[in-house]
């Protein structure tokens, strides 16, 4: 199993007053799996998100991530996890302006003390498999909303990371862009890697093999894709689904 | 991770982030740039006045006493060593007989501020000393134009004179002046020798000086309190030398047992301990002037930094999403922030090295600032930089990765 989630409850204080956000969800995730977590905003899919990307710590439960309780982890254990196990993907694709789409992907292999020419080698790689092997200079201001999201996913991708954690992927882009991007994690899913994937999109959702469907903090739902997202909007997952 | 990746990273990150603001760098340069320059100036002036003081210091001749009625300097009660009685020539000549340490026992007499006059040219506020051939052994005079007083001079009390530089050049500009006539208090003198030039100590020229044999001195102005000074050859023994003058005096002028000394015994030392006096809460101003910008410059360094921080926001998250650790975020402030005021400690060291100079040229102080300073200037603003930049480095810290990210 490569992720484990035991009763997870997240609960912040706003104010005087305690928001629930997560009431306690159990799932499991395997190796190779593709799962969308679907639910309207405010339903506490981003907080789930959060956990599972070991941004954010959760205040019951437990969380075990390829093996490790990662819920009782340091603030600085959790980093290295977040470099060793998650490649982020995310919605406004968190580029850093100033670098090229090559030092961007590069960016999470300093962070695991790799010397610049393996950094290089594998960044170059990694932009290659996302088929922006002629784009290594550009900076993000040069590139296409599409071409952006290939360098999030290239960064990653090359880390080797044991999860692929997309928040929205294709929430800024335009369809028949998005419809590449999707295909492009339809390749990576082929190709073995496990992937999570944040949406409110029914339809996006009912492209993957399952999905879990969150509302006020509790799992509702949770089976193959286009059953999961058909539930609450039968119309457009039936139209997805066909 | 390692210390040296954030290092390295982190050093990566500082040089292309000031390439990107450069307005923003060059105020921040400009601010910690002032004050290292104001503070490297004030520095390089109280060293260019303390290496001056210290030589001349050493000029006057460090292994030698002066005894007199009064201290060199007087503080207090005037009184007490004006009702003191006058030094004696048997008191000298019974010092010279007994003191085992002495290598020269010399008598001084001096008359301030005297008119000297050589054909058409005249010369104002002389110091007038009347004195014996070992003066010039004991205060290290050289003479390189003549002779220096002899005893025999004193003995026949002749006319005779020597002259400091600023006298010489002064009365007889582009001639030689020996053997030329200069009058003094309706008297004629001969010169017989003109000193090497000495300087200026604490702003006043060594060099308005005029010699006579002491017995000229007394015929002439009647008799007059006179200082003894002495000689020892290693400054080292001055403590023994002190002992046993004040021992010796104390029994030339009957000074009873229980009775404080009715002399002073001198030395220059006094007078740098004076003059530290004097100038140390002068120099405690200016380095707190200094410091004070520097302070600013520092205040100026943690605002911008802030500003920073918070314009980085999203890239903080970012870098704390792609596993930087808190302390990587610190260390790229930091560096940042001790970058910026690195360089600009080091345009700011110029810039005092300058003033410095300028200084030393427009004034008579010889400013001067060691290299070491130099080196200190510039890491001290990298140090100013690091300390000014805790505090936002911090902040950039502690930021949630979840709301850094969400930072619009």
């Amino acid at each position: 199993m490569l992720i484990k989630l035991e009763d997870i409850r997240r609960y912040y204080t706003v104010g005087s007053e305690v928001v629930h956000a997560l009431n306690g969800v159990s799932f499991q995730l395997s190796k190779g799996e593709w799962v969308a977590i679907i639910g309207q905003s405010g339903s506490g899919k981003s907080t789930l998100m959060n956990v599972v990307g070991c941004l954010d710590t959760p205040t019951a439960g437990r969380y075990w991530l390829n093996g490790s309780d990662v819920s009782r982890m340091s603030d600085n254990e959790l980093a290295d996890i977040r470099n060793r196990e998650i490649g982020f993907i995310f919605q406004t694709f968190q580029l850093l302006p100033r670098e090229t789409a090559l030092g961007n992907v590069e960016l999470p292999l300093i962070y695991r003390g790799l010397r610049a020419r393996e950094r290089r080698e594998r960044a170059r790689n990694a932009l290659d498999q996302v088929g922006l092997s002629n784009r290594v200079t550009h900076r993000p201001n040069e590139l296409s909303g599409g071409q952006r999201q290939r360098v999030a996913i290239a960064r990653a991708l090359v880390t080797e990371p044991s999860l692929l954690l997309a928040d929205e992927p294709t929430g800024n882009l335009d369809s028949a862009t998005g419809q590449e991007i999707i295909g492009l994690f339809e390749q990576l899913h082929g190709a073995g890697h496990t992937i999570c994937l944040v949406t409110h999109e029914p339809t996006l959702a009912a492209r993957c093999p399952r999905a879990i469907r969150i509302s006020d903090g509790l799992i509702v739902n949770d089976g193959p894709g286009p059953q999961v997202a058909l539930e609450t909007r039968p119309e457009r997952a039936r139209a997805a689904a066909t | 991770m390692s210390l040296r990746v954030d290092l390295v990273e982190g050093g990566r990150i500082a040089l292309r982030t000031l390439g990107v603001n450069r307005l923003r760098t060059a105020l921040t340069l400009s601010a910690v740039g002032i004050g290292v320059a104001t503070l490297l100036a004030i520095v390089g002036i109280i060293q260019g006045l303390n290496g001056a003081f210290n030589r001349q210091l050493a000029s006057l001749g460090t292994a030698t006493l002066n005894i007199a009625r009064h201290p060199y300097v007087v503080s207090g009660d005037w009184w007490k060593y004006r009702n003191r009685k006058q030094l004696t020539l048997a008191q000298m000549h019974f010092l010279a007989q007994h003191s085992q340490l002495a290598t020269a026992v010399v008598p001084e007499v001096n008359e301030d501020g005297r008119d000297l006059t050589a054909l058409d040219q005249s010369v104002s506020a002389v110091d007038l000393v009347g004195t014996l051939a070992d003066f010039q052994k004991i205060w290290g005079y050289e003479v390189p134009q003549g002779r220096f007083l002899t005893d025999a001079d004193s003995d026949a009390e002749r006319q005779v004179m020597v002259i400091g530089f600023d006298v010489a050049s002064q009365l007889f500009p582009g001639r030689n002046p020996l053997g030329q006539s200069i009058r003094l208090d309706n008297r004629p003198y001969r010169v017989v020798g003109v000193l090497a030039k000495k300087g200026q100590i604490l702003g006043q020229s060594m060099d308005l000086i005029a010699l006579i044999p002491f017995n000229t001195f007394l015929a002439v102005y009647g008799k007059r309190d006179f200082q003894i000074d002495v000689a020892v050859d290693d400054a080292d023994q001055l403590d023994r030398l002190e002992d046993e003058v004040t021992g010796i005096m104390r029994r030339a002028r009957s000074v009873l047992p229980g009775q404080p000394d009715d002399f002073s015994v001198n030395r220059t030392q006094q007078l740098a301990d004076t003059y530290r006096q004097l100038t140390g809460a002068l120099y405690g101003v200016a380095l707190g002037v200094g410091l004070i910008t520097l302070l600013v410059g520092g205040i100026g360094i943690m605002n911008i930094m802030l500003v920073s921080v918070r314009e980085r926001t999203r890239e903080i998250g970012i870098r704390r999403a792609l596993g930087a650790r808190r302390r990587t975020i610190v260390v790229q402030f930091l560096l940042e922030a001790s970058l910026v005021s690195a360089v600009g400690g080091a345009i700011g060291t110029a810039l005092g090295l300058g003033a410095a100079k300028v200084v030393s040229l427009v004034t008579s102080l010889a400013a001067a600032v060691q290299p070491l300073t130099v080196l200190g200037g510039i890491l001290f603003a990298a140090a100013v930089g690091l300390v000014f930049g805790i505090w936002p480095a911090a902040r950039a810290a502690k930021l949630d990765p979840v709301e850094a990210l969400r930072y619009e």
